[in-house]
């Protein structure tokens, strides 16, 4: 490789770029294929598209996983045909909070907070959103906080499972050289 | 053993992040369980009242909506459909409900059973999912 002759930090940028796309992409087959699956309830899903976010926040920082998350919300919408439905907005204020949360924990807490606290922040970030937008938009009927409990213990057990594999995620991916921890460029 | 592994993964801030959420789960579940009962019972078709009745005492009542007779049961304060024409029975599949401001819509009876509180009327208005 005559990678000596590249700038660095472009090659660094171009690598991360590369990256972000895969892991959009695969963020996006994750959210299709969760879809297509059957579900014991219509409204309870594990949400493992997360796991790429959660993992792009931690190898890339916050904007990754802003970039990541949006993409996917609205990239599998259009897959699915449910892009402007009650559904996308739902899916789209949920994605919002859950992503502000994630990056926000993040930002505070530093190396402090590990995946499984992200991802379940972004669990109860992302339960609230949808809530919120559910109540505002869709039913408008005060009835539907009495779900929040329930909706909250799902949200929070699928956020610790997602968490959990976002860490194992992490743990391979940085043996890996691309993402080796400090030095990024060999 | 693999509970102890996979708690060894977290941090002490993650740890602690899980615990309260959950902590904040079961106070969620206290505070909606210890909500003021119900004082009466309100049955709407299409916005008009079709039934009221207070929860103290147990009786049982048939509506009529579009498909036909839906049963409706009071009982030990509770209330809960008992049969009913619609094809899913999702109304009867809701259970029972006690508390100021619970509903049970069945959707194909065009049927709305809501509980009242002190507060008489209830704020909200009486739309579900599907009516919007």
């Amino acid at each position: 490789m005559t990678s000596s002759a590249v700038d660095p930090l472009r090659l660094e940028a171009e690598r991360r770029r590369i990256f972000l796309a895969l892991f959009s992409a695969l963020a996006i087959a994750l959210h299709t294929l969760e879809f297509l699956l059957p579900s014991p309830t219509p409204w309870f899903r594990l949400g493992i598209a997360n796991i790429l976010a959660v993992v792009a926040l931690f190898l890339f920082g916050g904007r990754a996983a802003w970039s990541v998350n949006m993409t996917r919300i609205v990239v599998a919408s259009l897959f699915l045909g449910t892009f402007l439905s009650p559904r996308f907005f739902l899916s789209l204020s949920g994605g919002i909070l859950a992503t502000a949360a994630m990056t926000a924990s993040r930002r505070l807490a530093g190396e402090g907070i590990g995946p499984v606290g992200v991802s379940v922040l972004g669990a109860a970030g992302h339960v609230i959103g949808q809530m919120l937008c559910a109540w505002l938009l869709l039913v408008r009927h005060d009835g539907i906080w009495l779900l929040l409990p329930l909706f909250m213990l799902l949200g929070v057990a699928a956020g610790l499972v997602n968490g959990l594999a976002a860490g194992f995620l992490l743990d391979v991916l940085r043996k890996s050289p691309p993402f080796a921890v400090g030095g990024n460029d060999e | 053993m693999a509970v102890n592994g996979f708690w060894r993964r977290l941090t002490r801030l993650d740890r602690i992040i899980v615990m309260l959420l959950f902590a904040l789960c079961i106070l969620l579940f206290i505070a909606v369980g210890m909500r003021p009962p119900g004082r009466s019972v309100r049955v709407t078709a299409e916005g008009a009242t079709l039934f009221t009745a207070p929860l103290e005492r147990d009786r049982t009542a048939e509506l009529t909506g579009p498909l036909g007779t839906t049963r409706m049961e009071i009982r030990d304060g509770k209330v809960r459909i008992v049969s009913s024409p619609c094809p899913y029975k999702v109304c009867i599949g809701m259970g029972d409900i006690s508390h100021a401001g619970e509903i049970i819509a069945c959707v194909p009876n065009r049927l709305l059973v809501q509980i009242l509180g002190d507060e008489a009327e209830g704020k909200g208005p009486g739309y579900d999912l599907l009516s919007r």
